[in-house]
């Protein structure tokens, strides 16, 4: 797992991307930090955390889409896959590459937040609540990327496909206010899942056994629930969305409030994708 | 040591491969022949555990490769058809890189690195970076690569594809002389290549194995059975008709010859008349000067087994 850490890290500033990503990166915090914070003299550094979260959605495709998708195209996943490593090794010391570019590119920052104590009233908790939930937020939208950069074999798609990914958790509580809350569309829903999970059963194995018993299952399990716990179908649109409602979790932090169960979620998330990533990956040899 | 049990490997309704089986012990030098799409890579993919299998087993020295992949891929040294290189970094920089994946013990990393790149005869370029490198010197990174693990099992997907014939010289050099201590698979479309190199070749067709034998007697074995040939010294028309009288000969075909004051036949027969033909020369006191059983080349064998079927489109 170091050794790809290493590699991986490494390769970020042999290239352009690298740079690319800490470039923008700056270049956007720096114009509102100027525009937030610098030019109206306002010590509310919090804040702009809050005015930046957008940068995510440019900066996060640029900096994982090549990390995965890259080793296929160019077949180096060869050696990788034939090398006494496991595949957690691998995913995790990648995922931990991007991630401490993120890490070094907004250490940066920290210099925005010193300018502001030397010369204002900087609010110290507030400020590092901040930190933490963007860090945090920042983990999550990187195993996003890295998930998708597995399934993708060409850096563009992957880039393109990450930042709808991240367009749609953006939009997810909006979203969340126009989905139907009653029983049929919840019922709908759920029916969808399960097929949705037949036909993934049966594209990885490639077994109409298989597949009919995962459909046989999950209606099974579908119909117990309608008649023992209807009301699990209300608003089952809305709680699944609520998982992946990411941003509405920021808020606290930003106030410098410290809420463990969001740091929990947020770490839970990371490990979920990232899961995903090492099943895709073990899973694609069966196709 | 390595053992292959009925593996089949289907990409949707396509066959890849077809249920092969074989087994390969230690320091054999084993090749894998087939034109395009005959299933070679996909037979490596799966025996270095890069792919699994739709059915069937690998195990290598006993070990089933799906439940101990790391124990090993320790033993293994792959050569994928293209090198798995990253070409942003010099030679050393990757061949450091692989040593840690492969598990190479960290004070030994210098010392094996200098060895494979003496190895593989790549020193003077240690320092550039992979991507200035000439195909050749690629294809020797690869190698070198495949061998800094110090496995015990070699596993070469066409080393010597796209290199120019002196390179090619070398190359198979280097892999003979790594075969004096190392278990060694590789694959090629071209025979002479596997015969110059190999102890023993498969020849693989549309998914299967097709033949698996000795290069030199491998052709002989797939000989159609049953036809002689037979060079007699004078009179024709007696030796035509004592041929044709020998029990189990069907048919006696002329032959030209290049043997002044001789006659050659080709004899259709039913079993090994050999015995039956030379005790009838003698009593006929004919002089038999030459029999010997009528045989293809490697060469004519690899293109009856081959020829005819195209690549079944996936
Ligand atoms: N990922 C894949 N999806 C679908 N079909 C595939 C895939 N990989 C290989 N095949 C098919 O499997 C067959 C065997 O391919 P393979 O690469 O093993 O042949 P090969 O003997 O190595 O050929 P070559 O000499 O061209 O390298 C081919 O018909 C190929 O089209
Ligand atoms: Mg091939």
């Amino acid at each position: 797992m170091i050794a790809v850490f290493k590699r991986e890290l490494k390769s970020y500033f042999l290239t352009p991307l690298g740079y690319t990503f800490m470039g923008l990166f700056l270049l956007i915090a720096g114009f509102f930090f100027s525009y937030g914070n610098l030019l109206p003299r306002s010590p509310r550094y919090a804040q702009f955390f809050g005015n930046i979260l957008f940068i995510y959605l440019i900066a996060v495709p640029l900096l994982t889409m090549r990390l995965l998708s890259d080793e296929r195209r160019l077949k180096t996943d060869q050696l990788l896959l034939t090398s006494p490593i496991k595949v957690s090794g691998i995913v995790l010391g990648k995922y931990l590459a991007a991630f401490s570019v993120f890490l070094i590119t907004l250490a940066v920052t920290v210099m925005y937040a010193v300018l502001v104590g030397i010369h204002g009233d900087l609010a110290v908790a507030e400020t590092i609540g901040a930190y933490l939930g963007f860090v945090l937020l920042g983990a999550c939208f990187i195993s996003v990327g890295t998930f998708i950069s597995a399934v993708t074999e060409n850096q563009v798609t992957s880039a393109f496909f990450t930042f709808f990914a991240l367009l749609f958790i953006w939009l997810i509580d909006l979203v969340r206010q126009i989905v139907p809350m009653d029983l049929t569309s919840g019922l709908i829903f759920a029916a969808v899942a399960v097929v949705a999970i037949t036909v993934y059963f049966y594209m990885n194995t490639r077994n109409l056994v298989v597949a009919a018993a995962a459909l046989l299952i999950g209606a099974g399990a579908v119909t117990a629930t309608f008649f023992l716990r209807q009301e699990f179908f209300l608003g089952i649109m809305s709680d699944v969305l609520d998982w992946l409602s990411l941003l509405a979790r920021f808020g606290s932090f930003s106030l410098g409030i410290l809420e463990f169960s969001t740091v929990v979620y947020y770490v839970s998330f990371t490990t979920v994708f990232l899961y995903l990533t090492v099943q895709v990956i073990e899973k694609r040899r069966w196709a | 040591m390595v053992e292959v049990r009925g593996i089949t490997k289907r990409y949707g309704p396509h066959v890849a491969v077809n249920d092969v089986g074989f087994s390969i012990g230690k320091g054999e030098i084993v090749g894998f022949l087939g034109p395009n799409g005959a299933g070679k890579s996909t037979t490596m993919n799966i025996l270095t555990g890069y792919l699994s299998t739709t059915e069937g087993e690998v195990t290598i020295d006993g070990m089933p490769i799906l439940e101990y992949p790391e124990d090993i891929k320790r033993k293994l040294g792959y050569l994928p058809e293209n090198p798995p290189l990253y070409v942003d970094m010099t030679v050393t920089e990757y061949l450091k890189f692989v040593a840690q994946i492969k598990g190479v013990a960290k004070k030994t990393v210098p010392s094996r690195i200098a060895e494979v790149l003496e190895t593989v005869k790549i020193t003077d370029v240690r320092k550039r970076l992979i991507k200035n490198l000439s195909k050749g010197y690629k294809q020797r990174v690869g190698l070198a690569q495949a061998l800094i693990g110090d496995p015990e099992i070699l596993i070469f997907d066409e080393p010597t594809s796209g290199l120019d014939p002196k390179q090619i010289i070398e190359i198979r050099d280097l892999i003979r002389k790594l075969g004096e201590n190392h278990t060694v698979i590789l694959s090629s479309h071209i025979l002479h290549e596997v015969s110059a190199i190999c102890r023993r070749v498969m020849i693989m067709n549309l998914g299967r194995i097709v033949a698996d034998g000795n290069p030199d007697t491998l052709a002989i074995q797939h000989s159609p059975t049953g036809q002689l040939i037979v060079t007699v010294l004078g009179e024709g028309e007696k030796a035509r008709a004592t041929l044709a009288d020998v029990a189990g000969v069907t048919r006696v075909t002329d032959r030209a010859t290049e043997e002044t004051g001789a006659v050659e036949f080709v004899l259709d027969t039913d079993g090994d008349v050999r015995p039956k033909v030379f005790e009838a020369m003698s009593s006929a006191k004919l002089t038999l000067i030459q029999m010997r059983v009528n045989t293809m080349s490697l060469e004519e064998l690899f293109l009856q087994l081959t020829s005819g079927e195209q690549e079944v489109p996936a």
